[in-house]
């Protein structure tokens, strides 16, 4: 078991939790479990773009033109991928900042999810107006 | 549960993309059954956390989590355009 640099106390933590999260005391187990519980909800948005990737490629063909529907679906799922990945690094950048009570990084995926969001949304609305009824 | 939704809507690609899309199908539903399985201790290792005021964070779930969603994206990503659609 290492010792903890700051406090000198034994640190409960394995060796590879030691090695990324480095220096700085251990936070209030309440705010880990809040970041978590900030990770996962990240983590459902993900699947939900994932699966509504899906479904616009599944489910549309009816609807859209291939090459329409191959966008939106794409989008859709490049969007989960950032959120996906980036919902880690925001996990990992809140407990570093919660262990060296420095303030809070801004959530930088909550534009790119509205960004993303609105365009899908602009491209389904200029397909309603523009296509003959 | 999500993992399991996911999984449910990636089986509507089967018909039209083959067995490949089996195996986006098969990591979504291992994903949720480690997920469910590992539920319990995580909860008591929350619990035990709360009581001793100390908690170390599971990185390793994390990243697991984070890296099958990830997974799972860019092999959607693939599907859509490089696997030709079946008749």
């Amino acid at each position: 078991m290492t010792e903890d640099s700051n406090t000198g106390e034994p640190d409960a933590r394995n060796r590879f939790t030691s090695r990324i999260l480095r220096g700085g005391t251990e936070p209030d187990p309440r705010f880990t479990l809040a970041n978590e519980r900030t990770f996962l909800a990240w983590i459902r948005t993900s699947l939900a773009l994932l699966a509504g990737g899906v479904a616009v490629e599944a489910f549309m063909a009816a609807l859209l033109g291939p090459e329409l529907r191959k966008t939106i679906a794409v989008l859709l799922l490049v969007l989960a991928l950032v959120i996906g990945g980036g919902s880690f690094f925001r996990w990992l950048n809140v407990e570093r900042a919660m262990r060296s009570k420095t303030p809070l990084p801004l959530p930088l995926m909550a534009p790119v999810l509205a960004i993303g969001g609105a365009l899908v949304a602009a491209i389904m609305v200029v397909f309603v107006i523009a296509r003959p009824a | 549960m999500a993992m399991v939704v996911a999984a449910a809507v990636f089986l509507r690609w089967l018909p039209h993309h083959g067995w490949f899309v089996g195996t986006l199908v098969g990591g979504a539903i291992i994903a949720a059954l480690a997920i469910y399985l590992t539920q319990k201790r995580r909860f008591h290792k929350a619990v035990r956390g709360i009581n001793q005021d100390t908690m170390p964070p599971n990185i390793r779930s994390m990243a697991a989590v984070a890296a099958s969603v990830v997974i799972l994206a860019v092999l959607g990503i693939y599907t859509v355009l490089f696997l030709p659609v079946q008749p």
